[in-house]
């Protein structure tokens, strides 16, 4: 189900990984090293995201903020995007960030 | 001003460093045997920025809304690791053992003041 | 366990208390309320994780070196820091002595504490 989206422009690797940090599966341009380092950052960075989100909630009283539904960490040539247990990592150049989320939120409910 | 070998000089030390507001690595000295080079000290620093960051935004938060001054602004962040422990401020920091580095020694070397309450 | 017991003994410690990983529990002793108690535990436990990532990225530079795999962090304020060793956090005062004594009784406490916990 994830290869799909390969399918998009400018999307490089997708991978799933589970909730102890494990990559489930994963394609694209990586190495099963690089791919099993990928997993287990975006397992980590997810649950560096839930706990800034809860203080900032806990700190600004603001509603909608928790839990995080996914994250973006944007460099100069290529991005990392999150949704649920899904990763995609893209080239900024050619991948729409919007159809990659939406694309993400759309894959991680299967 | 703060000199890398005045952080040497430390008990324990194992490696200063000087680096950016960014967390790039600008100078350092490492002693002779241990397992540090430049690069993992520009990723050291740039983790150190982080928690810097981090701790600040909690403890704005923390005095927001708690009332209870005293941890802002953050003037460094300590790094312990399993034999190593990494005591930053301001743009140094020094990595001292653990069995025998004082951290609260390695505080006054970086220049956080101490002002008990 | 006793440490907490142990860090409240040491003079200039404000508060100091336990979370768990899980994030669904948190117990302290101390000069604070149980919902400053629960907001400490909640950003103890927050950089903690962060902490222990970071670590992990910093061992592929450094593999075996003596900062992997963390163990803890504090910070400094002007007036006061906050130790956090495994799952055990503690607020103390900036005093001569203090934050070293605190170190020292967390190192013995819990060196040996098994780390995959986080």
């Amino acid at each position: 189900m994830i290869r799909r989206l390969l399918a998009l422009d400018g999307v490089l690797v997708a991978a799933r990984f589970r909730d102890d940090g494990q990559l489930v599966e994963g394609y694209g341009l990586l190495d099963e090293h690089h791919m099993w380092r990928l997993a287990r950052f975006a397992h980590d960075y997810k649950r560096f995201t839930q706990g800034n989100s809860d203080q900032f909630s806990m700190f600004t009283r603001l509603r909608g903020w928790t839990p995080p539904k996914g994250w973006i960490v944007r460099g100069e040539a290529h991005s990392v995007c999150s949704i649920g247990n899904l990763v995609c990592l893209v080239n900024n150049a050619e991948a729409s960030l919007n159809e990659v989320m939406r694309e993400l939120d759309d894959v991680s409910h299967f | 001003m703060i000199e890398l070998s005045t952080l040497m000089s430390l008990n324990g030390a194992v490696a200063a460093f000087e680096f950016s507001d960014r967390g790039e690595l600008v100078s350092h000295a490492v002693a002779p045997d241990p397992d540090m080079d430049p690069v993992a000290l520009d990723m050291l620093s740039h983790v150190c920025v982080a928690n810097i960051s981090l701790a600040s935004m909690q403890a704005r938060g923390w005095e927001g809304v708690t009332g209870m001054n005293g941890f802002y602004p953050i003037q460094g962040f300590t790094l312990i690791g399993m034999d190593w422990t990494a005591v930053i401020n301001g743009r140094h920091g020094v990595v001292l053992r653990n069995d025998s580095g004082d951290v609260e020694a390695a505080y006054r070397a970086l220049g956080a003041g101490d002002q008990g309450p | 366990m006793g440490l907490i017991r142990d860090l409240m003994a040491q003079p200039g410690v404000l508060a100091a208390g336990e979370y768990s990983y899980r994030g669904d529990r948190f117990s302290y002793e101390g000069n604070l309320t149980r919902e400053m108690a629960r907001m400490a535990s909640i950003m103890c436990r927050a950089t903690h994780m962060g902490v222990h990532m970071e670590c992990d990225i910093l061992g592929v530079f450094c593999p075996g070196c003596g900062l992997v795999p963390s163990r803890g962090w504090a910070v400094r304020g002007p007036r006061f820091s906050v130790c956090v060793m495994a799952n055990f956090f503690c607020i103390l005062e900036n005093r001569d002595g203090v934050m070293n004594a605190v170190l020292k009784c967390m190192h013995e406490s819990l060196d040996e504490v098994a780390i995959d916990m986080v």
